[in-house]
Protein backbone atom coordinates (compact mmCIF):
# COMPACT_ATOMS: atom_id res chain seq x y z
CA UNK A 1 0.00 0.00 0.00
CA UNK A 2 1.04 3.59 -0.59
CA UNK A 3 0.05 6.08 2.08
CA UNK A 4 -0.26 9.81 1.67
CA UNK A 5 0.00 11.99 4.74
CA UNK A 6 -1.59 15.36 4.28
CA UNK A 7 -1.65 18.55 6.35
CA UNK A 8 -3.93 20.98 4.51
CA UNK A 9 -2.88 24.65 4.35
CA UNK A 10 0.51 23.77 5.80
CA UNK A 11 2.18 27.12 4.89
CA UNK A 12 -0.58 28.99 6.74
CA UNK A 13 -0.39 26.70 9.77
CA UNK A 14 3.40 27.09 9.88
CA UNK A 15 3.12 30.88 9.59
CA UNK A 16 0.57 30.93 12.43
CA UNK A 17 2.64 28.78 14.79
CA UNK A 18 4.26 31.81 16.42
CA UNK A 19 1.31 34.16 16.05
CA UNK A 20 -0.67 33.66 19.25
CA UNK A 21 -2.43 36.98 18.56
CA UNK A 22 -4.11 35.55 15.44
CA UNK A 23 -5.34 32.29 16.99
CA UNK A 24 -9.10 31.90 16.55
CA UNK A 25 -9.34 35.01 14.35
CA UNK A 26 -10.08 34.98 10.62
CA UNK A 27 -6.72 34.93 8.85
CA UNK A 28 -5.40 34.32 5.36
CA UNK A 29 -1.94 34.10 3.81
CA UNK A 30 -0.91 37.36 2.18
CA UNK A 31 0.51 37.18 -1.36
CA UNK A 32 4.27 37.49 -1.79
CA UNK A 33 5.75 40.74 -3.06
CA UNK A 34 5.20 41.03 -6.81
CA UNK A 35 2.45 38.41 -6.88
CA UNK A 36 -1.19 39.07 -7.78
CA UNK A 37 -3.15 40.49 -4.82
CA UNK A 38 -5.03 37.27 -4.06
CA UNK A 39 -5.72 35.74 -0.66
CA UNK A 40 -3.86 32.49 0.04
CA UNK A 41 -4.96 29.63 2.29
CA UNK A 42 -7.52 30.69 4.94
CA UNK A 43 -8.29 29.62 8.49
CA UNK A 44 -11.65 28.00 9.27
CA UNK A 45 -12.79 31.27 10.89
CA UNK A 46 -12.02 33.16 7.66
CA UNK A 47 -13.84 30.59 5.54
CA UNK A 48 -16.83 30.81 7.88
CA UNK A 49 -16.83 34.57 7.26
CA UNK A 50 -17.00 34.00 3.49
CA UNK A 51 -13.33 34.34 2.51
CA UNK A 52 -12.06 31.81 -0.02
CA UNK A 53 -8.48 31.05 -1.12
CA UNK A 54 -7.76 32.81 -4.41
CA UNK A 55 -10.21 35.62 -3.69
CA UNK A 56 -9.06 39.18 -4.56
CA UNK A 57 -7.68 40.85 -1.43
CA UNK A 58 -10.02 43.83 -1.78
CA UNK A 59 -12.99 41.50 -1.99
CA UNK A 60 -11.76 39.38 0.92
CA UNK A 61 -11.28 42.45 3.15
CA UNK A 62 -14.69 43.79 2.15
CA UNK A 63 -16.28 40.40 2.95
CA UNK A 64 -14.49 40.12 6.28
CA UNK A 65 -13.14 43.45 7.61
CA UNK A 66 -11.49 41.66 10.59
CA UNK A 67 -9.42 39.47 8.29
CA UNK A 68 -5.76 39.29 9.36
CA UNK A 69 -3.30 38.93 6.48
CA UNK A 70 -0.41 36.76 7.58
CA UNK A 71 2.93 37.21 5.83
CA UNK A 72 4.33 34.11 4.15
CA UNK A 73 7.11 32.52 6.19
CA UNK A 74 9.00 30.58 3.55
CA UNK A 75 11.94 29.61 5.74
CA UNK A 76 9.64 28.76 8.66
CA UNK A 77 7.54 26.52 6.42
CA UNK A 78 10.60 24.63 5.20
CA UNK A 79 11.96 24.23 8.72
CA UNK A 80 8.63 23.02 10.13
CA UNK A 81 8.10 20.62 7.22
CA UNK A 82 11.61 19.28 7.63
CA UNK A 83 10.81 18.62 11.32
CA UNK A 84 7.67 16.72 10.35
CA UNK A 85 9.60 14.60 7.82
CA UNK A 86 12.31 13.90 10.35
CA UNK A 87 9.78 12.79 12.94
CA UNK A 88 8.31 10.38 10.38
CA UNK A 89 11.79 9.11 9.53
CA UNK A 90 12.57 8.69 13.22
CA UNK A 91 9.46 6.50 13.47
CA UNK A 92 10.82 4.30 10.67
CA UNK A 93 9.00 5.67 7.60
CA UNK A 94 10.92 6.22 4.38
CA UNK A 95 9.14 9.30 3.08
CA UNK A 96 8.98 11.12 -0.22
CA UNK A 97 8.05 14.75 0.18
CA UNK A 98 5.76 16.04 -2.53
CA UNK A 99 5.39 19.58 -1.18
CA UNK A 100 5.17 21.11 2.31
CA UNK A 101 2.09 19.46 3.79
CA UNK A 102 2.04 16.35 1.58
CA UNK A 103 4.29 13.28 1.75
CA UNK A 104 4.07 9.67 0.60
CA UNK A 105 5.46 6.48 2.08
CA UNK A 106 5.13 2.74 1.49
CA UNK A 107 3.58 0.79 4.33
CA UNK A 108 4.80 -2.70 3.32
CA UNK A 109 8.02 -2.70 5.30
CA UNK A 110 6.42 -1.52 8.53
CA UNK A 111 3.11 -3.37 8.63
CA UNK A 112 4.62 -6.47 10.24
CA UNK A 113 6.54 -4.42 12.73
CA UNK A 114 3.62 -2.24 13.75
CA UNK A 115 1.01 -5.03 13.66
CA UNK A 116 -1.03 -4.29 10.57
CA UNK A 117 -1.92 -1.49 8.18
CA UNK A 118 -4.10 0.45 10.59
CA UNK A 119 -1.47 0.37 13.35
CA UNK A 120 1.17 1.52 10.86
CA UNK A 121 -0.91 4.48 9.75
CA UNK A 122 -1.77 5.39 13.36
CA UNK A 123 1.94 5.33 14.10
CA UNK A 124 2.55 7.81 11.28
CA UNK A 125 -0.20 10.12 12.59
CA UNK A 126 1.31 9.96 16.08
CA UNK A 127 4.77 10.72 14.66
CA UNK A 128 3.54 13.89 12.98
CA UNK A 129 1.83 15.01 16.18
CA UNK A 130 -1.71 16.20 16.89
CA UNK A 131 -0.94 19.89 16.58
CA UNK A 132 -0.76 19.69 12.78
CA UNK A 133 -4.07 17.77 12.47
CA UNK A 134 -2.63 15.32 9.91
CA UNK A 135 -4.76 12.92 7.90
CA UNK A 136 -3.79 9.83 5.94
CA UNK A 137 -5.10 8.17 2.82
CA UNK A 138 -3.87 4.76 1.74
CA UNK A 139 -4.37 2.85 -1.51
CA UNK A 140 -2.40 0.76 -3.97
CA UNK A 141 -2.02 3.80 -6.24
CA UNK A 142 -0.39 7.08 -5.36
CA UNK A 143 -3.11 9.27 -6.75
CA UNK A 144 -5.86 7.33 -4.98
CA UNK A 145 -3.92 7.65 -1.71
CA UNK A 146 -3.70 11.43 -2.27
CA UNK A 147 -7.44 11.59 -3.02
CA UNK A 148 -8.22 9.52 0.08
CA UNK A 149 -6.10 11.83 2.27
CA UNK A 150 -7.96 14.83 0.83
CA UNK A 151 -11.30 13.53 2.12
CA UNK A 152 -10.04 12.11 5.44
CA UNK A 153 -11.02 14.06 8.57
CA UNK A 154 -8.32 15.55 10.87
CA UNK A 155 -6.40 12.71 12.62
CA UNK A 156 -8.41 10.32 10.39
CA UNK A 157 -7.45 7.49 8.06
CA UNK A 158 -9.16 6.52 4.80
CA UNK A 159 -8.08 3.29 3.13
CA UNK A 160 -9.31 2.59 -0.41
CA UNK A 161 -9.17 -0.98 -1.72
CA UNK A 162 -8.06 -1.52 -5.28
CA UNK A 163 -11.47 -2.71 -6.52
CA UNK A 164 -13.21 0.32 -5.00
CA UNK A 165 -10.73 2.81 -6.42
CA UNK A 166 -12.73 3.87 -9.52
CA UNK A 167 -15.93 4.19 -7.51
CA UNK A 168 -14.15 6.22 -4.85
CA UNK A 169 -12.56 8.66 -7.32
CA UNK A 170 -15.75 9.10 -9.37
CA UNK A 171 -17.38 11.99 -7.42
CA UNK A 172 -14.21 13.84 -6.39
CA UNK A 173 -13.45 17.28 -7.89
CA UNK A 174 -10.71 17.92 -10.44
CA UNK A 175 -8.81 20.10 -7.93
CA UNK A 176 -6.72 17.09 -6.93
CA UNK A 177 -5.04 17.08 -10.34
CA UNK A 178 -2.17 19.47 -10.89
CA UNK A 179 -3.82 21.19 -13.85
CA UNK A 180 -3.36 24.81 -14.79
CA UNK A 181 -6.37 27.05 -14.03
CA UNK A 182 -6.87 27.46 -17.82
CA UNK A 183 -7.05 23.68 -18.38
CA UNK A 184 -9.41 23.31 -15.43
CA UNK A 185 -11.57 26.12 -16.81
CA UNK A 186 -11.56 24.45 -20.23
CA UNK A 187 -12.74 21.15 -18.70
CA UNK A 188 -15.35 22.97 -16.65
CA UNK A 189 -16.67 24.65 -19.83
CA UNK A 190 -17.04 21.19 -21.34
CA UNK A 191 -19.09 20.15 -18.29
CA UNK A 192 -16.36 17.99 -16.79
CA UNK A 193 -16.04 18.75 -13.09
CA UNK A 194 -15.49 15.33 -11.49
CA UNK A 195 -12.66 12.82 -11.77
CA UNK A 196 -15.07 10.12 -12.90
CA UNK A 197 -16.27 12.28 -15.80
CA UNK A 198 -12.69 12.77 -16.96
CA UNK A 199 -11.85 9.06 -16.58
CA UNK A 200 -14.78 8.06 -18.82
CA UNK A 201 -13.50 10.11 -21.78
CA UNK A 202 -11.41 8.37 -24.45
CA UNK A 203 -7.72 9.03 -23.82
CA UNK A 204 -6.98 9.99 -27.44
CA UNK A 205 -9.73 12.63 -27.46
CA UNK A 206 -8.42 14.13 -24.20
CA UNK A 207 -4.92 14.32 -25.71
CA UNK A 208 -6.34 15.96 -28.88
CA UNK A 209 -8.27 18.56 -27.01
CA UNK A 210 -6.07 19.29 -23.98
CA UNK A 211 -2.58 18.34 -25.06
CA UNK A 212 0.06 16.49 -23.08
CA UNK A 213 -0.87 17.72 -19.59
CA UNK A 214 -4.53 16.81 -20.17
CA UNK A 215 -3.51 13.36 -21.35
CA UNK A 216 -1.28 12.98 -18.26
CA UNK A 217 -4.18 13.99 -15.99
CA UNK A 218 -6.44 11.45 -17.73
CA UNK A 219 -3.80 8.72 -17.33
CA UNK A 220 -3.43 9.45 -13.61
CA UNK A 221 -7.18 9.23 -13.06
CA UNK A 222 -8.07 6.29 -15.26
CA UNK A 223 -5.10 3.96 -15.38
CA UNK A 224 -2.50 2.55 -13.06
CA UNK A 225 0.01 5.37 -12.51
CA UNK A 226 2.73 2.84 -11.68
CA UNK A 227 4.69 5.48 -9.85
CA UNK A 228 6.28 4.15 -6.69
CA UNK A 229 7.44 6.12 -3.70
CA UNK A 230 10.99 7.35 -4.05
CA UNK A 231 12.02 7.88 -0.46
CA UNK A 232 14.48 10.65 0.17
CA UNK A 233 17.79 10.21 1.91
CA UNK A 234 17.65 12.14 5.19
CA UNK A 235 19.81 15.18 4.50
CA UNK A 236 22.99 15.67 6.37
CA UNK A 237 23.56 19.34 6.99
CA UNK A 238 25.03 21.83 9.37
CA UNK A 239 23.79 25.33 9.98
CA UNK A 240 24.84 28.54 11.69
CA UNK A 241 22.79 31.62 12.43
CA UNK A 242 23.76 35.16 13.23
CA UNK A 243 21.41 37.52 15.01
CA UNK A 244 21.97 41.22 14.49
CA UNK A 245 21.59 43.73 17.30
CA UNK A 246 19.39 45.75 14.94
CA UNK A 247 17.85 45.21 11.50
CA UNK A 248 20.41 45.28 8.69
CA UNK A 249 19.70 46.16 5.08
CA UNK A 250 22.95 47.19 3.45
CA UNK A 251 24.69 44.70 1.23
CA UNK A 252 28.17 45.28 2.64
CA UNK A 253 27.08 44.36 6.15
CA UNK A 254 25.21 41.32 4.93
CA UNK A 255 28.19 40.16 2.88
CA UNK A 256 30.42 40.47 5.93
CA UNK A 257 27.95 38.56 8.04
CA UNK A 258 27.83 35.88 5.35
CA UNK A 259 31.62 35.57 5.42
CA UNK A 260 31.52 35.24 9.22
CA UNK A 261 28.89 32.50 8.96
CA UNK A 262 30.93 30.67 6.33
CA UNK A 263 34.02 30.80 8.54
CA UNK A 264 32.08 29.43 11.48
CA UNK A 265 30.51 26.62 9.45
CA UNK A 266 33.67 25.49 7.73
CA UNK A 267 35.47 24.91 11.04
CA UNK A 268 32.65 22.90 12.59
CA UNK A 269 34.08 19.50 13.59
CA UNK A 270 31.03 17.57 12.35
CA UNK A 271 31.82 18.70 8.81
CA UNK A 272 34.77 16.30 9.03
CA UNK A 273 36.50 17.60 5.91
CA UNK A 274 33.40 17.00 3.81
CA UNK A 275 32.36 19.55 1.21
CA UNK A 276 28.80 20.80 0.79
CA UNK A 277 26.96 20.35 -2.47
CA UNK A 278 23.85 22.27 -1.46
CA UNK A 279 23.72 25.67 0.22
CA UNK A 280 20.75 27.48 1.67
CA UNK A 281 20.65 31.04 2.89
CA UNK A 282 17.70 32.08 5.05
CA UNK A 283 16.85 35.30 6.83
CA UNK A 284 14.27 36.44 9.31
CA UNK A 285 12.92 39.77 8.11
CA UNK A 286 12.22 42.83 10.18
CA UNK A 287 8.46 42.69 9.65
CA UNK A 288 8.21 39.13 10.97
CA UNK A 289 8.36 37.31 7.64
CA UNK A 290 11.21 35.23 6.34
CA UNK A 291 13.22 34.71 3.20
CA UNK A 292 15.08 31.69 1.86
CA UNK A 293 17.17 30.82 -1.18
CA UNK A 294 18.83 27.48 -1.91
CA UNK A 295 21.42 26.65 -4.51
CA UNK A 296 23.19 23.52 -5.62
CA UNK A 297 26.85 23.67 -6.56
CA UNK A 298 28.11 22.06 -9.74
CA UNK A 299 30.77 20.34 -7.68
CA UNK A 300 31.05 20.21 -3.89
CA UNK A 301 33.59 22.58 -2.40
CA UNK A 302 34.71 23.69 1.02
CA UNK A 303 36.60 26.68 -0.33
CA UNK A 304 35.31 29.70 1.57
CA UNK A 305 35.97 32.10 -1.31
CA UNK A 306 34.12 29.99 -3.87
CA UNK A 307 31.20 29.55 -1.51
CA UNK A 308 31.11 33.29 -0.89
CA UNK A 309 31.10 34.03 -4.62
CA UNK A 310 28.21 31.58 -5.09
CA UNK A 311 26.14 32.99 -2.23
CA UNK A 312 26.72 36.75 -2.39
CA UNK A 313 24.42 37.43 -5.40
CA UNK A 314 21.53 35.88 -3.45
CA UNK A 315 21.76 38.65 -0.86
CA UNK A 316 20.67 41.16 -3.49
CA UNK A 317 17.32 39.35 -3.63
CA UNK A 318 16.45 40.15 -0.01
CA UNK A 319 13.12 41.92 0.19
CA UNK A 320 13.44 43.68 3.59
CA UNK A 321 15.98 44.44 6.33
CA UNK A 322 16.98 41.30 8.21
CA UNK A 323 17.24 40.63 11.92
CA UNK A 324 19.01 37.29 11.59
CA UNK A 325 20.85 35.48 8.82
CA UNK A 326 21.19 31.69 8.64
CA UNK A 327 23.42 29.61 6.42
CA UNK A 328 23.01 25.86 5.89
CA UNK A 329 25.49 23.55 4.24
CA UNK A 330 23.76 20.43 2.96
CA UNK A 331 24.53 17.16 1.20
CA UNK A 332 28.00 17.00 2.67
CA UNK A 333 30.13 14.71 0.58
CA UNK A 334 33.63 13.39 0.88
CA UNK A 335 35.91 15.28 -1.39
CA UNK A 336 37.32 13.09 -4.16
CA UNK A 337 39.57 13.78 -7.09
CA UNK A 338 41.28 16.81 -5.62
CA UNK A 339 45.05 16.96 -6.11
CA UNK A 340 46.84 16.37 -2.80
CA UNK A 341 49.44 18.98 -1.93
CA UNK A 342 53.10 18.06 -2.15
CA UNK A 343 54.42 21.06 -0.25
CA UNK A 344 52.48 22.57 2.63
CA UNK A 345 51.02 25.95 1.83
CA UNK A 346 52.88 28.96 3.18
CA UNK A 347 51.68 29.99 6.59
CA UNK A 348 49.88 26.74 7.34
CA UNK A 349 52.11 26.03 10.35
CA UNK A 350 51.52 29.53 11.69
CA UNK A 351 47.79 29.09 11.25
CA UNK A 352 47.94 25.81 13.18
CA UNK A 353 49.76 27.53 16.03
CA UNK A 354 47.29 30.36 16.03
CA UNK A 355 44.39 27.91 16.10
CA UNK A 356 45.93 26.09 19.04
CA UNK A 357 46.46 29.41 20.86
CA UNK A 358 42.83 30.37 20.28
CA UNK A 359 41.68 26.97 21.51
CA UNK A 360 43.64 27.42 24.71
CA UNK A 361 42.25 30.93 25.20
CA UNK A 362 38.73 29.56 24.83
CA UNK A 363 39.38 26.78 27.33
CA UNK A 364 40.79 29.31 29.79
CA UNK A 365 38.34 32.17 29.41
CA UNK A 366 35.21 30.69 27.86
CA UNK A 367 33.58 30.02 24.50
CA UNK A 368 32.85 33.66 23.81
CA UNK A 369 36.50 34.62 24.34
CA UNK A 370 37.47 34.58 20.67
CA UNK A 371 35.47 36.72 18.29
CA UNK A 372 35.76 38.16 14.82
CA UNK A 373 35.14 41.84 14.35
CA UNK A 374 32.61 42.29 11.55
CA UNK A 375 32.17 45.84 10.32
CA UNK A 376 28.48 46.39 9.80
CA UNK A 377 28.14 50.14 9.34
CA UNK A 378 31.60 51.70 9.28
CA UNK A 379 30.12 55.04 8.19
CA UNK A 380 27.87 55.34 11.24
CA UNK A 381 28.29 58.38 13.50
CA UNK A 382 27.45 56.18 16.48
CA UNK A 383 30.62 54.26 17.40
CA UNK A 384 28.88 51.16 18.80
CA UNK A 385 26.92 50.71 15.55
CA UNK A 386 30.00 50.42 13.37
CA UNK A 387 31.06 46.85 14.15
CA UNK A 388 29.89 43.72 15.90
CA UNK A 389 31.74 40.87 17.59
CA UNK A 390 30.88 37.44 16.23
CA UNK A 391 32.04 34.45 18.32
CA UNK A 392 34.17 32.00 16.31
CA UNK A 393 34.84 28.32 16.81
CA UNK A 394 38.16 27.57 15.11
CA UNK B 1 17.16 7.15 14.64
CA UNK B 2 17.92 10.03 12.35
CA UNK B 3 19.95 12.73 14.06
CA UNK B 4 18.35 16.11 13.74
CA UNK B 5 21.28 17.97 12.30
CA UNK B 6 19.30 21.21 12.28
CA UNK B 7 19.63 21.28 16.04
CA UNK B 8 23.39 21.31 15.66
CA UNK B 9 23.28 24.83 14.30
CA UNK B 10 23.33 27.22 17.14
CA UNK B 11 22.37 30.82 17.09
CA UNK B 12 24.61 33.02 19.14
CA UNK B 13 23.83 36.67 19.20
CA UNK B 14 26.54 38.99 18.01
CA UNK B 15 27.66 41.71 20.41
CA UNK B 16 28.30 45.32 19.60
CA UNK B 17 31.90 46.48 19.62
CA UNK B 18 32.74 49.64 21.60
CA UNK B 19 29.60 49.72 23.70
CA UNK B 20 29.53 52.84 25.94
CA UNK B 21 30.59 52.23 29.55
CA UNK B 22 29.04 54.22 32.36
CA UNK B 23 31.57 56.70 33.83
CA UNK B 24 31.91 58.80 36.95
CA UNK B 25 32.32 62.34 35.63
CA UNK B 26 32.57 65.59 37.59
CA UNK B 27 31.70 68.66 35.54
CA UNK B 28 32.31 72.36 35.68
CA UNK B 29 29.09 74.24 35.06
CA UNK B 30 25.66 72.76 34.43
CA UNK B 31 23.37 72.12 31.48
CA UNK B 32 24.65 72.62 27.95
CA UNK B 33 27.86 74.37 29.03
CA UNK B 34 28.93 71.60 31.41
CA UNK B 35 32.51 70.43 30.80
CA UNK B 36 34.21 67.41 32.39
CA UNK B 37 36.94 68.18 34.92
CA UNK B 38 37.29 64.71 36.42
CA UNK B 39 36.74 61.32 34.73
CA UNK B 40 36.64 58.15 36.82
CA UNK B 41 38.47 59.97 39.65
CA UNK B 42 41.25 61.20 37.36
CA UNK B 43 41.52 64.95 36.76
CA UNK B 44 41.17 66.25 33.23
CA UNK B 45 44.29 68.09 32.08
CA UNK B 46 42.85 69.34 28.80
CA UNK B 47 39.76 69.10 26.66
CA UNK B 48 41.11 68.53 23.15
CA UNK B 49 37.88 68.51 21.22
CA UNK B 50 34.15 68.70 21.70
CA UNK B 51 31.35 67.67 19.29
CA UNK B 52 27.72 66.63 19.22
CA UNK B 53 26.11 63.58 17.61
CA UNK B 54 22.41 63.75 16.81
CA UNK B 55 21.14 60.70 14.96
CA UNK B 56 18.20 58.31 14.61
CA UNK B 57 15.76 61.07 15.52
CA UNK B 58 13.27 59.33 13.22
CA UNK B 59 13.30 56.14 15.36
CA UNK B 60 12.00 55.30 18.82
CA UNK B 61 15.59 55.26 20.07
CA UNK B 62 16.98 58.68 19.11
CA UNK B 63 20.62 59.46 19.87
CA UNK B 64 21.67 62.87 21.25
CA UNK B 65 25.18 62.96 22.69
CA UNK B 66 27.78 65.59 23.54
CA UNK B 67 31.27 64.12 23.16
CA UNK B 68 34.53 65.32 24.76
CA UNK B 69 37.96 64.10 23.75
CA UNK B 70 40.04 64.70 26.90
CA UNK B 71 43.61 64.20 28.12
CA UNK B 72 43.75 63.05 31.73
CA UNK B 73 46.41 64.09 34.20
CA UNK B 74 47.85 60.57 34.00
CA UNK B 75 48.57 61.21 30.29
CA UNK B 76 45.80 58.90 29.06
CA UNK B 77 43.45 59.95 26.29
CA UNK B 78 39.75 59.32 26.86
CA UNK B 79 36.51 60.04 25.09
CA UNK B 80 33.48 60.72 27.28
CA UNK B 81 29.99 61.78 26.33
CA UNK B 82 26.91 63.09 28.02
CA UNK B 83 23.73 61.28 26.94
CA UNK B 84 21.23 64.11 26.42
CA UNK B 85 18.38 61.64 25.82
CA UNK B 86 18.67 59.27 28.75
CA UNK B 87 21.02 61.31 30.92
CA UNK B 88 24.32 60.17 32.40
CA UNK B 89 27.98 60.17 31.39
CA UNK B 90 29.76 57.41 29.51
CA UNK B 91 33.23 56.63 28.24
CA UNK B 92 33.60 55.10 24.84
CA UNK B 93 36.41 53.66 22.74
CA UNK B 94 36.52 54.02 19.00
CA UNK B 95 34.73 57.37 18.95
Amino acid sequence: MIACISIPAFPLRAALRNRADVRGRPAALAPEAGEQPLAGACTAAAEAAGVRPGMRLSEALATCPDLVLVEQDQAGVEAEWENVLRRLEDAGFAVESSEPGCAFFETAGLERLAGGLDATLRRALAAVGPVWEPRIGAATRRFTALAAASVAPPHGIVVVDDDESALFLEPLPLDLLSLTPERRGELSDLGIKRLGELARLPGASVADRLGADGREAWRIVSGPDGKRVEARRPPSEIAEELEFPEAVANELTLTRALVALLERLLVRPERADRAPRRLALAARLVGGGSWRRALTLREPTADAERLRIALTPKLAELTAPVVSLRLELGELTDSVGTQAELVRARGSRLRERLREGLRQARVGVGLEAVCTVVEVAPWSRIPESRAILVPRDD
Amino acid sequence: MVADSRKQGDSRPARRLNEPQRALVVTRGVGRGAEPVNVNRLAVARVREEWRVVDRWWTEEPVRRRYFDVVLESGQNAVVFHDEEGGGWFTQRGA
